[in-house]
């Protein structure tokens, strides 16, 4: 009883971002969290999620052959595909914000490396799902850019692309969502993964389409403390990473005014997503990874 | 406006720091990157905008507190323009008349005194008034006022002197003192303007604190005028020297009086300079009194008479009291003072032991060239005779070595002197002392053996050897003195008898200690005649006009009085009577005029040198206004301003 406390708690550090942040292989941030998640979910109301057999069907032209269970084969001489409780044989894009405005942040972590982290995690974890799994990297312009596949070797690509992500310029949804949309016509899961410092309009120009598309799209929010709850002792001159704009603020203004037009853009934004149907889940960068793990299995409960 | 300290101004520079600093604070304090502004902007826009001009406010506020205190430092004024002076008042005139000898020209000086009242007569109403007299010494000939009548009264007052005006003299005191009066002042000056009365440096005629010059020129013309350069006794009898300084050949003649007998005419005709020879003078014994006159219808008159004094004394005796009167020191002694040909000087050995002390009274000073020889009496009644005045010039010699004590002088012998075969040659010796003043060449003698003493308190050392043995001193008591060489006069003991400062060295002693020079014969007119040359207390002066020079209190406290008559003083001290005669300076007989070209660069460097101290300086006279305290006022105002601002943007801080 004891080994598995102490297996809970070295799981739940692994989730914290500052250890994170000492982990230089994106690959094994992912499968520490994962892992550390999963642990986490052991009896957990989650059922199903795990690698728990549900039952054999017929193979059918067009299922993966890396599913037909030999075993049965050999007895039965007949094919069956072996299926689990949490497979859904679906698909997971992962949209990346790469902006500047993403690399802020800190310590331990900046947004982007943040975001980088849950991109990584959720690759990891579809994957063990049997999703297959794509990403793309934008900010203005699509900067990177992987089809989803269930192919063991793609997710090393994806992993790849999600590190290598750096903070480019400003943020625009249009276009690269436009492009995004061309290249994926097969319904899936859609994870945007932005700080999302736009108007609403801005934004529902490129996530209603999504929704009109029938892909099934999840907002990951992610903000770092000092935006969600800034903590200035003296006036600052606080510029603009995007823009270069300088602004100077007393503290009474960011711990007051400041607070509530946050709080008011992020409401803005989850009920912009909630009206093309698109879940919303903010992100702290000062939270562990499991919050935000934990809400897109939710979400992926909810779209199956 | 005008700075006192102008160089302050450089302090402003310091402004750049509180700008730098400014700008420092703006660039980089608290700029902190964010991930958008998009939630700040607007209003906070405002808010930096507002706290950019607070910052500049109060940058303004610290440059205005340095400005400021650069500025007071630098003390400005603001100077009231001339207009303003001149309608404040119509300033000081000074109306200075040459009184010296050359303005006695027959109708100069009246000239001159016509030039002042107009001078006055013309000064503008409210100007104050200063009549000055000057010859050697400027006099104020009445108080400075705004009265011109009592002015003009005062001028028929003034008559020429017999006094010398220097220009270069006049006009320092002229500065000295006009600085007391209103400005802008005006300087009038009355004269001959005399070439010979110019300075060698001609920045010296250029007084400072005198806003403009006139020069009133009088006597104008080519006088004619005779003069005597000098008059001096040769061994024939008295040559005189006369010159013509005019154009006109006029004859002259030159009357020789002695102790106001008439004892020659010569006469001398034509321009240029005569040396007139007169012999087979009959002198009487001592001082005499020697006028000559020049008998002609010169131009001026003053200088027409010159004083003299002819001595014609007997040869003084010198009693040497000596141990062998056919002894080499009595031999070194005689020719030494044998050599001396003005004073007459004459030794009279006389053998110690073998003559009345008694007579010693009749003699001014004694030589003794062995003090060892004096026995106990004669040393007693040579001691009373000194604190009467008598003088005792004193050698030690081989008896002297043999005394535990000196006779006459009282000192302790020590063991021993230097001895023989050990040469030293003279240290240092007192160059101001009359007897040794004119002496040279002491460094050559060498001194093999000297008498040690013990030193009383109230010896004065007059010369030491070169390790500091004291080779000769002097002692005073009461109106006599001592003085003491502790060798013997004897070329065994020293070579000082066969070196030529021997001879010089005796004649300068007898001299000193008969009282022959304590004064000099021959004055000029505003010369000052000692009375205390020779240590000697003051006595009485009796002028040419036969009054007494000094009241009694003066008698013993006066030690020196100025000439200012020309002619024979009878100057009594304790050590006798003696003549003197004082004349006026041959320089006030040369008549000729500075050039006009000379006068207009004096005046226009007059008026350069005020305009050149009016920019330069504040003149007090001109009332200027200070501003550092009125600046200081600003700057305790901007300094509270700037702390309280500062404090406003403290407290937003935190």
């Amino acid at each position: 009883m004891a080994a598995l406390e102490s297996r809970h708690a070295t799981a739940r550090r692994l989730l914290r971002p500052e250890v994170l942040a000492g982990l230089k292989n994106l690959d094994l941030v992912a499968r520490s969290v994962v892992e550390g998640f999963l642990i986490g979910l052991h009896r957990s109301p989650f059922f199903g999620f795990s690698q728990e057999f549900a039952e054999y069907r017929a193979y059918a032209e067009g299922d993966d052959p890396r599913f037909i269970d030999w075993n049965v084969y050999a007895r039965t001489e007949r094919t069956y595909i072996k299926r689990f409780l949490g497979d859904t044989n679906s698909h997971l894009m992962i949209l990346l914000d790469a902006s500047a405005s993403m690399g802020f942040g800190g310590p331990p972590v900046s947004k982007l490396r943040y975001a980088q982290f849950l991109a990584a995690s959720l690759a990891y974890l579809a994957s063990r799902q049997h999703d297959a799994v794509g990403c793309m990297v934008f900010d203005e312009e699509i900067r990177d850019f992987r089809a989803p596949s269930s192919r063991a070797g793609k997710l090393h690509g994806v992993m790849h692309s999600i590190d290598r992500a750096a903070p480019g310029t400003g943020t625009r949804y249009g276009r690269p969502f436009e492009k995004f949309r061309e290249q994926i016509s097969r319904r899936g899961l859609v994870a945007v993964i932005s700080d999302f410092y736009c108007d609403t309009e801005s934004l529902l120009r490129g996530v209603r389409p999504l929704a009109w598309q029938g892909q099934d799209v999840v907002l990951f929010h992610v903000l770092d403390r000092q935006e969600l709850d800034p903590d200035f002792k003296s006036n600052v001159l606080l510029e603009d990473v995007e823009t270069g704009e300088a602004v100077e603020v007393a503290p009474a203004f960011m711990a007051n005014e400041y607070r509530e037009r946050i709080r008011d853009h992020v409401r803005s934004i989850a009920t912009a997503a909630a009206g093309t149907g698109a879940d919303h889940v903010l992100v702290n960068t000062s939270d562990g990874l499991d919050v935000a793990l934990r809400n897109y299995l939710l979400f992926r409960q909810r779209r199956q | 406006m005008g700075w006192l300290a102008p160089l302050f101004l450089f302090a402003a520079l310091t402004v750049a720091l509180p700008i730098w600093l400014h700008r420092l604070k703006t660039k980089s304090s608290d700029r902190q990157p964010f991930s958008s502004a998009m939630l700040l902007e607007t209003t906070e826009q405002q808010v930096h905008v507002q706290k950019k001009l607070k910052y500049l406010l109060l940058l303004a506020l610290r440059v205005a507190l340095l400005l400021l205190l650069a500025l007071a430092f630098a003390k400005p004024f603001l100077e009231r323009s001339p207009a303003a002076i001149a309608d404040a008042g119509a300033g000081t005139h000074l109306i200075v008349l040459d009184t010296s000898v050359s303005m006695g020209r027959s109708g100069v000086f009246e000239q001159g005194r016509e030039e002042v009242r107009r001078a006055i007569d013309d000064a503008p109403a409210g100007a104050v008034i200063q009549l000055i007299a000057a010859d050697g010494v400027m006099r104020l000939v009445r108080p400075a006022s705004t009265d011109k009548p009592a002015q003009r009264t005062a001028v028929s007052s003034l008559s020429p002197t017999s006094g010398r005006l220097d220009f270069g003299q006049l006009m320092a005191e002229i500065e000295r003192y006009a600085s007391s009066l209103p400005a802008p002042r005006t300087l009038h000056l009355i004269s001959d303007f005399q070439a010979s009365a110019m300075p060698v440096q001609f920045a010296d005629v250029i007084p400072a604190g005198v806003a403009s010059f006139v020069p009133h020129v009088v006597g104008t013309g080519d006088p004619v005028n005779w003069s005597i350069a000098f008059v001096r006794q040769t061994a024939d009898g008295i040559d005189v020297s006369v010159r013509n300084e005019g154009l006109l050949d006029r004859t002259v003649d030159v009357q020789l009086r002695i102790n106001g007998e008439r004892a020659g005419v010569k006469s001398a005709t034509g321009q240029g300079e005569y040396l007139l020879r007169f012999t087979e003078l009959d002198f009487a014994e001592g001082d005499n009194r020697i006028t000559v006159t020049l008998d002609t219808d010169d131009d001026l008159d003053a200088d027409n008479q010159w004083h003299a004094v002819v001595s014609n004394d007997p040869p003084l005796p010198v009693p040497l009291l000596t141990a062998e009167p056919s002894g080499l020191p009595v031999t070194y002694l005689s020719a030494a003072l044998a050599s001396l040909t003005d004073a007459n000087f004459e030794v009279e050995p006389l053998e110690i032991g073998d003559f009345d002390p008694r007579v010693l009274s009749r003699y001014r000073w004694a030589i003794i060239d062995d003090v060892g020889a004096v026995d106990p009496l004669l040393a007693r009644q040579l001691d009373e005779l000194i604190t009467a005045g008598f003088s005792l010039l004193v050698f030690t010699g081989d008896r002297s070595i043999e005394r535990d004590t000196l006779p006459v002088s009282g000192h302790q012998l020590r063991a021993a002197g230097i001895g023989s075969g050990k040469f030293l040659a003279i240290g240092r010796f007192d160059a101001q002392h009359p007897a040794l003043s004119a002496t040279e060449g002491w460094h050559r003698i060498h001194v093999s053996r000297t008498t040690a003493i013990e030193l009383d308190a109230d010896d004065e050392v007059l010369m030491r050897l070169e390790n500091g043995e004291p080779f000769m001193l002097e002692q005073r008591r009461g109106d006599g003195r001592l003085l003491l060489v502790l060798s013997a006069i004897d070329n065994s003991w020293n070579d000082l008898p066969v070196h030529p400062v021997f001879v010089g060295f005796m004649i300068e002693v007898a001299q000193y200690l008969s009282g022959r020079d304590s004064t000099a014969d021959q004055y000029t007119i505003g010369d000052v005649l000692p009375l205390s040359k020779t240590g000697s207390a003051s006595g009485q002066i009796i002028d040419p006009d036969g009054n007494s020079v000094l009241d009694l209190a003066d008698t013993r406290e006066a030690q020196a009085i100025r000439l200012d008559i020309p002619g024979i003083y009878a100057v009594y001290t304790a050590q006798g009577e003696a003549l003197v005669a004082a004349n006026i300076d041959p320089r006030e007989s040369e008549l000729g005029r500075i050039s006009q070209s000379v006068l207009d660069r004096w005046r226009d460097a007059t008026y350069s040198k005020d305009q050149a101290v009016a920019r330069d300086t504040v003149n007090a006279d001109s009332d200027p206004v200070a501003l550092w305290p009125w600046l200081l006022l600003l700057l305790a105002v901007v300094a509270i301003a700037e702390s309280a601002l500062g404090n406003v943007h403290l407290a937003m801080r935190t």
